[in-house]
């Protein structure tokens, strides 16, 4: 049986790419992630994984060598965090609408100015738009099966699309949890090898991306996004498929923790979320009907699960992570797309977002204690006071 | 919630990293072989470790589950550990103590002199000093461990292994048979247990340290 | 009342955004530049060992005060005095490897001498 240890959730992501056998991996260092390629190398280096090890000369290049070694038909992975997320953003769209299913490992940090190592979730969710797909781990066990079941959906042949796995930098990156890797037998059996499509090839020359004319494009995009209305379904079938030959089941979109009988939510994503459990329980003990909604998936998102999940709730409150500056709601990015998923209920919940771990810093019992008295006071009054609170002043 | 024993250990940057970590990772093996539960891991904001710059190094001990996880700093520590003895002179390690802990200093100067060097002494009730470098004169520096934590050189040949023979003796909270399974040094750690010398404080009473009692996180 | 503001009456706000004055961060997080010394990043408390100069055998080279990369060594031409700045002397001992001369710059152990270091509340 797998042995359970204690690591990072950087090491745990390196061992996953490890465990999906990538073959090119292109590296360049950045804080937090970091600690994944210096892994992967040591890895390389003893012989323990046999890949392409690349040393870009900056984040653009590291994404520009994946979409070429995913071109040619090589499981690539690369990674980033904070500003060298951004840095690459111009190949970002080429590799998603060209159809290359590379997986790239974020370990969140702040965007400059200045420069803060702590975690916002504002580097990836820049990049929503791009068409890549986008999701978040709560731990380090989490970070290992995402990798897996992200290169499985993405290079499932109804989806072919390049993949981000997301986890917290520090919270998760940096302190150890314990972590179940899976066997080899197992994990041959959930990712099956990369299988291209009109990969560049001597004996079957074919072009990748050239010009296109205007009239072309409006046909384009919408291939591009009929293919996210597959997505959902591959999602499904992969993580019902991983609980079954892994043992560890996770609903695929939205993990939904003590939801069903709750009067107010927390909506949450990553690493924050343990926290949030731990003050769900203690709430509970209490006499607060509270529960906890954690998403898993940025894209595609998943509408009506929330809105099935949440729809239900008197008043949730987003705990964002990330800025969205001059954003509708004047605070950050989650809250928007929230809303736009309960609006069309016939009872919809009030709504309010709480702007903490900014920074990275932590959020405490006592935060997740404020809110709910905000959200409890939403609920008596019936009616939103305002959209956005902002906490760790 | 059981209680949380909070220990905080300070090391110099780059030079003794891996000594520091050592200390730490050690310390939640044997716990978690003994049936506790931990946590072990480097301050963040330290890192990337520049040479010689003060570095801390987090344990937390309890009986039960930790579920506050992801708190950056340990602000009550219980106990202070210090591998190089220059560090207490210019930096309060003793920072959020509430009154009643103690201090174990790597160093082969006497306990009176380390005293002077601490204005806030009146917090601890233990101090304790044990000359690791005269007992192994090992101090193992990698490089390799110092983002993601895995030490390939194997844990406890330098240094750390007397320290965290003292710490057992000192504090308590550990067994030294447990430690003597992780550690590379099992002599070098059953001389630091035999050798730390201890001297017994009458801490203040916690009124008249006003500071660290009232803040939720003192920063 | 214009027909927004009649609006903005019936919708939920913005909400205030109250920092306190001692979290303000400077605006557009420009510092400023240290001139001569600065009183941000003492790091005094980084060294171990500090150099001691034997002023007999000092012939006033100045390769210590070009070497410094803190410029801890501060010299006067009217007094022929070179001076050391504790407050920022990190011991990285540069300044005795390039002393020309066997002995007039040596490194003793910090504890050694009382005071001299500025005590910080909190690592930076």
């Amino acid at each position: 049986m797998a042995k359970e240890s204690m690591m990072t959730g950087c090491r745990a992501a390196a061992e996953g790419a490890k465990a999906a056998e990538v073959e090119v991996i292109c590296s360049f260092p950045i804080r937090p992630y970091t600690a994944i390629m210096m892994e992967l190398a040591k890895m390389v280096a003893n012989g323990e994984l046999n890949a392409e090890f690349i040393h870009g000369e900056g984040e653009h290049a590291q994404l520009s060598v994946i979409l070429g070694a995913s071109a040619a038909g090589a499981r690539a992975y690369t990674g980033s965090s904070g500003v060298g997320v951004t840095y690459a953003m111009e190949v970002y769209s080429p590799m998603a609408g060209g159809r290359y299913p590379a997986q790239m490992a974020i370990a969140d940090r702040t965007l400059d100015p200045p420069g803060d190592f702590g975690s916002e979730h504002t580097d990836a969710m820049s990049t929503r738009d791009q068409g890549w797909l986008l999701g978040w781990a709560c731990s380090p066990q989490e970070a290992y099966d995402n990798t897996l079941i992200a290169y499985r959906v993405g290079e499932d042949r109804r989806v072919m699309l390049p993949q981000m796995v997301c986890q917290d930098g520090y919270f998760i990156s940096h302190i150890p949890d314990t972590v179940t890797l899976g066997e080899r037998s197992q994990v041959k059996e959930f990712l099956p090898p990369y299988n291209p499509i009109n990969h560049l090839s001597l004996t079957n020359p074919v072009s990748h991306g050239p010009q296109i004319r205007p009239d072309q494009g409006a046909p384009m995009d919408a291939m591009r996004a009929q293919t996210f209305l597959e997505v959902p379904k591959v999602i499904e079938e992969a993580t019902a498929d991983f609980a079954r030959i892994f043992g560890r089941k996770y609903d695929p979109f939205v993990e939904q923790y003590r939801l069903d009988d709750a009067d107010i939510a927390f909506f949450i994503m990553g690493a924050h979320s343990n926290t949030a459990r731990a003050a769900v329980d203690k709430l509970r003990k209490e006499g607060v009907k509270v529960g906890m909604a954690r998403l898993r998936w940025v894209r595609p998102w998943p509408t009506h699960q929330l809105a099935e999940a949440l729809g239900h709730v008197k008043a949730v409150g987003v705990i964002e992570t990330s800025t969205s500056y001059g954003g509708a709601m004047r605070g950050g990015n989650l809250i928007h797309e929230l809303r736009a998923s309960l609006y069309d209920l016939d009872d919809r919940p009030l709504v309010t977002s709480f702007m903490s771990g900014l920074g990275g810093e932590t959020i405490w019992p006592a935060d997740f204690d404020y809110m709910a008295g905000v959200l409890t006071g939403m609920v008596k009054e019936k009616r939103t006071d305002r959209y956005v609170y902002w906490l760790g002043m | 919630m059981a209680k949380v024993h909070e220990i905080t250990v300070w090391a110099r940057g780059v030079l003794q990293d891996k000594e520091g970590r050592d200390v730490i990772n050690i310390f939640a093996k044997a716990a978690q072989m003994e049936g506790k539960y931990a946590q072990a891991f480097d301050n963040y904001e330290d890192l990337p470790d520049r040479v010689l710059v003060t570095v801390r190094k987090y344990v937390r001990l309890s009986d039960e589950e930790i579920t506050h996880k992801y708190v950056y700093t340990n602000d009550k520590p219980e106990v202070v550990v210090i591998c190089e003895a220059t560090i207490v002179k210019g930096i309060d390690v003793l920072r959020g103590m509430e009154p009643g802990g103690t201090l174990i200093i790597n160093t082969n100067r006497s306990i009176d002199d380390m005293l002077k060097l601490l204005p806030n002494a009146n917090l601890l009730a233990t101090i304790a000093t044990v000359d690791a470098d005269a007992i192994t004169g090992v101090r193992t520096v990698d490089f390799s461990g110092s983002e993601g934590g895995v030490d390939a050189t194997g844990i406890g040949k330098g240094i750390a292994a007397p320290i965290v023979g003292a710490i057992a003796k000192v504090t308590g909270l550990i067994k030294k048979e447990s430690l003597a399974k992780v550690v590379s040094d099992v002599s070098g750690m059953e001389r630091g247990f035999n050798e730390v010398k201890i001297k017994h404080l009458k801490p203040a009473a916690a009124e008249l340290v006003g500071a660290a009692a009232g803040s939720k996180h003192s920063k | 009342m214009s027909k927004e503001d009649k609006m903005a009456k019936r919708l939920p706000g913005y909400g205030t955004i109250d920092i306190p004055e001692d979290r303000v961060v400077p605006f557009g997080a420009v510092t400023p530049a240290p001139v001569g010394t600065q009183k941000l990043f003492q790091t005094s408390n980084w060294r171990v060992v500090r150099p001691v100069k034997d002023d007999e055998k000092c012939t006033r080279c100045l390769q210590c005060y070009l070497a410094c990369p803190d410029a801890c060594w501060t010299y006067k031409e009217e007094t022929d005095s070179l001076e050391w700045v504790g407050d920022f002397c990190k011991g990285c001992q540069v300044c005795i490897q390039a002393c020309s001369v066997d002995g007039a710059l040596v490194a003793a152990p910090e504890l050694d001498f009382e005071g001299g270091v500025v005590r910080l509340e909190k690592p930076f």
